[in-house]
C-alpha cells in the first residue's frame, strides 16, 4: 500500500522516474477517455497528467482566461515549471472546453518555454455520443493515434498486444473491483484514502508492477480486521479530483468514511473489465466511450443516475458529497440535478463549489462537510431510534 | 426570484412589447412621441431601429411574429422546439415546429429592460445551474424553469463539441423540464469527408428523433422550398457583405444585428427575405449618394468583433458606435459561410454551397450549413487549425479594412476564455491591435456598461486610433 501513497502524492514519484532510467518512453494523457492499453501494449508508459504540487498560476493564467477550471490551469503551470519535460509526448482530449483549450496553450507555452512540448503531441477527437456513427468516429480515433504512435514510436500495435495489455489491465479492475466490495462492505477494512491512493497509482505507474502491488494489497487486506468507528458511510462525486487531500479531509473527521465515490480519477472507469475476447480495438471502444459515466456524453443523466443508486445501495451511503471546482458547468450542473433526486428519495446530498490545487479552501469545506456530516450523524440516530 | 416578476408570462410580456413596437409607425407622431415617454430604457433601441425606416419596422413586424409563433404554437397545434441560435431553424420550419430560441430570448430582454435579464438569470442559479454558466441561454431558459414561459414540448442542441456550457444548460433543461432531449455532436474538424459524413449521420438521426416527437413524416419538399428562399437571403446578404467592404461603408452597425438575428429567426422564411430586401434598398441608396451608414456621417474607424457584440439595456453598444464614429464590419454571428461571399475567396475550404437536387443532397446541405453556424464553425477544434478562428479573423480584418479587433463574449464561456489570450497575442504578431473585453454581452452586473465603455475608449486613445 505504501508504494500507492508514495505514487499517488507525487508528480515524479519513484516508480516513474526508475521506468526513464531505463530510457523507456512515457506518454502522458488528460482525460479517462484514452485507451492506455495501445501504449502499455507496445512498452510506453501511459500516464494520466495530474495537477499536483502547483504552488502558483502565474504560468497557467498567461494562457488561459480568468473564468476557467483551474485543472488544466495547474496542468499548465507544471507544464511551464518543467515538471512534464520527463515525458515524451502528451495526447489531449476534448473532455471538456476548459481541457481542450490546453492544446493550444500548451503549445502557446511550448513556444516560450524550451523543452516543455514532447515531441509526441496529438489531439485524440472523442465524441459526445456513443450510439453507431459516434461509435464508428471513435473506433477511427483510435485507429489513427495507434498509426500515429507507430509511426512517432517505431512499434507495432498488433492486435495481439492489444488482447494481452488488455488482460494485464484487467487483472487490476478486477482487483479494484474487488477492494470496492470490501470498502462496500457493512464493516469495511479499507479507507477511503488508500483506494483512490490505488486507483490514481494504476493510471501513473507501470501497469504490471501496479498489479503485482495490488495483488499484494488484497492479500493483505484479507486479513485485516474492520476499520473502528465507521459511522457516516459518504460518497464522494463531480469534478475531477485526484488529490488526497479532499478524501483525507473527509475521513478525518469523526466516524466518516468515504465507502463509494464516483471521480474521474477513481473507480468510476476502472471498475468494469474490457472483453478479452473479440476485436480488440471494438473492445476498447465499447468500454471507453460505450460505457463512459462521465457528464459530457449529454443526455445519459438517466443513467448515471440509475448508476449511483446502484452504488449508494451497494455501499449502504449514508449521504453524498458533490464537489464542482468552479467553472466547471459539466458537474455543476450535474450535481443540482443529483441533488434534487437524491434528496427527493431521502438521501442527504452536499453540493459545494471549489478550486482545484492547494486546498486554500480548507477551513471553508471542513466547515461544510462537518455541518453536513452532524446532518448524516442526526438521521442515522433517528433511524437507530426509530 | 421576485413576486412581481412572477406575475407575468415572459413570452406573453416580449411578445407585447414587440407587437406594440411594431405599430408604432401606424400611429401619429403624438402618440409616438406619447409612447417613448413610457419606455425610457428602450427608447434608443427602439429609436434606432425605427431610424433606419423600412428594415427597423420590418424587424419589429419579424420579432412580434416570432414570439406570436410560440405564445400561439400549441392552439395551432403545432410543437414548440427549444433550440441553439447556432443550430439553423430551417430544419424544424420544414418540420412544422415552431422553434425558441434561448439566446435570441435573451437577447432582446436584456436590450429592452433595464433590469435586463437578472431575475431570470438568478432563477436558473436557483435551481441549480451554475452562477457560471453562459448567461445567454441561462437569461431565458430561467423563465422557462419557473414555468413562466410557454410549455417546451422537447429540446434540440448542437453544441457538444464546440460549447460545453451551452449543451449543459439544454441538457439541464430537458431533465429539470422532463422533455426528449437530441444532441448534434461537433467533431474538431470542419470541410473534410470525415466530419461532413458524421454531420449527415447526426441530422438523419435527428429528422428520427423529430419524427419520433411529431409523429409525422420528414418532408423533404418543404424542406426544398425553404432552402431555395434561404438562396435568395443568402444572396442579399452577400449583397450587403459587399457593402460593408466598402469604406465608408453605407451599412449602420445596427444592420448586422438584424442580419443575424434575422437569420436566427427565420432563416428560409419570406418574411426574413423581406428584411433583407428593405436592408438592401437602404443600404443601396445611401451608397449610390456616398453616404456612410454611420448618422454623423463620418466614418473614423472599422472594428472587427471577432466574437460577439454587446446586448444590454437600450443596445447601448450600438449606440455607443454610432457615437464614436465607429463602423461594425461584423461578428462571427453576421456571417454564414455561404460561398457567394467575398470572403470565401480568402478562406479557402471553409464555405458551403446549396443543391436542393435530391432529398440526401439537401440533407448534405443543411448538415454543412449548420456546421457554418456562429459558434460551431469558428469556436470547434484548435483556433489556430487551418482555416479556423484566428486564419478567419485575420482574413476578415483585412479584407473589411478593420483597422482593431474586439473580443465579446460571455463570463461562462468557456470555450473562448481558454484560449483568448494566446489568440489575442496571434493576431498582434499580424499588426492588428486587439481589445478583450472582460465584460458579459447579456449581463451588465459582470461588468457595468459605463466600464466597459470607459475601457474601450482607453483601448481606442492609447492605441492611436481615435
Ligand atoms: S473538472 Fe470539469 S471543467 Fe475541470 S477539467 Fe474536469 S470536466 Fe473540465
Ligand atoms: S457565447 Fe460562449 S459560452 Fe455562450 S453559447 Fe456561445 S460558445 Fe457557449
Amino acid at each position: 500500500m505504501q508504494v500507492f501513497k508514495d505514487v499517488a502524492a507525487r508528480i515524479q514519484p519513484q516508480p516513474l522516474l526508475d521506468w526513464k532510467a531505463q530510457g523507456k518512453p512515457v506518454v502522458g494523457y488528460t482525460c479517462s477517455y484514452l485507451p492506455a492499453e495501445i501504449f502499455h501494449a507496445v512498452g510506453i508508459l501511459p500516464l494520466r497528467l495530474r495537477g499536483i504540487e502547483t504552488d502558483g498560476m502565474d504560468i497557467g493564467d498567461v494562457y488561459f482566461g480568468p473564468f476557467i477550471c483551474s485543472f488544466p490551469k495547474c496542468l499548465l503551470q507544471l507544464v511551464g515549471k518543467g515538471m512534464y519535460k520527463f515525458i515524451d509526448g502528451a495526447i489531449i482530449t476534448p473532455g471538456c472546453d476548459s481541457m481542450r483549450r490546453l492544446d493550444e496553450c500548451w503549445r502557446k507555452a511550448g513556444e516560450d518555454y524550451e523543452g516543455v512540448l514532447p515531441g509526441f503531441y496529438y489531439y485524440f477527437d472523442v465524441p459526445h455520443k456513443s450510439e453507431d456513427h459516434g461509435m464508428d468516429w471513435f473506433i477511427e480515433e483510435i485507429e489513427y493515434l495507434i498509426a500515429e504512435v507507430e509511426g512517432y514510436f517505431g512499434v507495432e500495435v498488433t492486435d495481439e498486444k492489444l488482447r494481452a495489455s488488455i488482460a494485464e489491465y484487467n487483472k487490476g479492475r478486477r482487483m479494484l473491483e474487488a477492494v470496492e466490495s470490501m470498502r462496500a462492505d457493512i464493516n469495511p477494512v479499507v479507507s477511503g484514502a488508500d483506494v483512490f491512493s490505488a486507483t490514481i497509482a494504476g493510471s501513473v505507474m507501470p501497469r504490471n508492477e501496479f498489479t503485482e502491488q495490488m495483488a499484494a494489497w488484497l492479500e493483505a487486506l484479507e486479513e485485516k480486521p474492520p476499520l473502528d468507528n465507521v459511522q457516516k458511510r459518504v460518497m464522494l462525486i463531480g469534478s475531477i479530483s485526484d488529490d488526497l487531500e479532499l478524501i483525507k479531509l473527509i475521513e478525518s473527521q469523526s466516524g466518516a468514511l468515504v465507502v463509494s465515490e464516483n471521480l474521474c480519477f477513481g473507480v468510476r472507469g476502472e471498475g468494469r473489465p474490457v472483453d478479452e475476447t473479440g476485436d480488440p480495438i471494438k473492445a476498447l471502444a465499447d468500454h471507453y466511450l460505450g460505457e463512459s459515466i462521465c457528464p459530457r456524453m449529454y443526455g445519459k443523466y438517466k443513467q448515471r443516475l440509475a448508476l449511483l443508486k446502484q452504488k449508494i445501495e451497494k455501499a449502504r451511503v449514508d449521504g453524498v458529497i458533490m464537489q464542482n471546482i468552479r467553472f466547471c458547468d459539466l458537474h455543476g450542473a450535474e450535481n443540482a440535478l443529483f441533488e434534487r433526486d437524491l434528496e427527493a428519495l431521502g438521501i442527504p446530498c452536499l453540493r459545494v463549489e471549489r478550486e482545484y490545487g492547494p486546498m486554500i479552501d480548507k477551513g471553508r469545506l471542513k466547515l461544510r462537510i462537518n455541518a453536513f456530516l452532524e446532518r448524516i450523524g442526526r438521521r442515522r440516530a433517528r433511524q437507530v431510534a426509530g | 426570484m421576485r413576486a412581481e416578476v412572477k406575475e407575468y408570462n415572459y413570452d406573453w410580456m416580449m411578445g407585447s412589447i414587440t407587437e406594440a413596437a411594431a405599430k408604432l409607425p401606424a400611429g401619429s407622431q403624438k402618440e409616438a412621441d406619447l409612447s417613448f415617454r413610457y419606455i425610457p430604457y428602450f427608447r434608443y433601441a427602439l429609436g434606432a431601429l425605427l431610424e433606419t425606416g423600412p428594415p427597423g419596422v420590418q424587424f419589429l413586424k419579424m420579432l412580434s411574429h416570432y414570439y406570436k409563433n410560440i405564445t400561439t404554437a400549441h392552439d395551432q397545434g403545432k410543437k414548440i422546439v427549444a433550440t441553439t441560435f447556432c443550430s439553423t431553424p430551417l430544419i424544424f420550419y420544414a418540420m412544422g415546429l415552431v422553434p425558441l430560441t434561448f439566446e435570441v430570448l435573451t437577447a432582446v430582454g436584456a436590450m429592452v429592460w433595464k433590469r435586463g435579464m437578472f431575475d431570470y438569470m438568478d432563477y436558473g442559479c436557483e435551481v441549480g445551474m451554475p452562477e457560471t454558466s453562459c448567461s445567454a441561454q441561462r437569461g431565458s431558459l430561467g423563465a422557462y424553469l419557473a414555468g413562466l414561459g410557454e410549455t417546451i414540448d422537447f429540446i434540440v442542441c448542437d453544441s457538444p463539441g464546440v460549447c460545453d456550457t451551452n449543451a449543459t444548460a439544454f441538457a439541464f433543461a430537458a431533465e429539470y423540464l422532463d422533455k426528449p432531449f437530441f444532441q448534434l455532436n461537433y467533431p474538431s474538424t470542419i470541410g473534410d469527408e470525415r466530419s461532413q459524413a458524421y454531420h449527415v449521420e447526426d441530422f438523419k438521426a435527428m429528422i428520427g428523433f423529430l419524427e419520433k416527437q411529431t409523429g409525422k413524416k420528414f418532408s423533404y419538399d418543404r424542406l426544398e422550398s425553404y432552402l431555395k428562399e434561404m438562396e435568395a437571403q443568402d444572396a442579399i446578404t452577400a449583397d450587403l457583405e459587399d457593402m460593408l467592404l466598402l469604406v465608408p461603408t453605407p451599412i449602420p452597425p445596427i444592420y448586422t444585428l438584424m442580419i443575424y438575428a434575422g437569420r436566427f429567426c427565420f432563416a428560409g422564411h419570406p418574411e426574413y427575405t423581406r428584411m433583407l430586401e428593405k436592408l438592401r434598398n437602404e443600404a443601396q441608396k445611401r451608397m449610390k449618394a456616398g453616404v456612410p451608414g454611420l448618422k454623423a456621417g463620418v466614418e473614423r474607424l472599422r472594428v472587427l468583433m471577432c466574437y460577439i457584440d454587446h446586448y444590454t439595456v437600450d443596445m447601448n453598444f450600438y449606440n455607443y458606435l454610432e457615437e464614436r464614429g465607429i463602423a461594425n464590419t461584423g461578428s462571427i454571428l453576421t456571417r454564414n459561410f455561404r460561398d457567394n461571399n467575398p470572403y470565401c475567396q480568402s478562406l479557402e475550404g471553409s464555405c458551403y454551397g446549396v443543391d436542393t437536387s435530391s432529398p440526401e443532397a439537401m440533407l448534405e446541405t443543411v448538415a454543412q450549413m449548420n456546421a457554418r453556424l456562429p459558434m460551431v464553425r469558428s469556436i470547434r477544434g484548435p483556433y489556430d487549425q487551418h482555416g479556423m478562428w484566428l486564419d478567419e479573423c485575420l482574413a476578415l480584418a483585412r479584407l473589411y479594412n478593420a483597422d482593431c479587433i474586439i473580443y465579446n463574449g460571455t463570463s461562462g464561456c468557456r470555450n473562448t476564455w481558454g484560449m483568448v489570450k494566446p489568440f489575442a497575442r496571434d493576431i498582434e504578431k499580424q499588426g492588428i491591435p486587439v481589445h478583450i473585453m472582460y465584460d458579459d454581452a447579456f449581463d451588465d452586473r459582470v461588468e457595468s456598461w459605463e466600464a466597459s465603455k470607459e475601457r474601450l475608449d482607453e483601448f481606442f486613445t492609447v492605441r492611436g486610433l481615435l
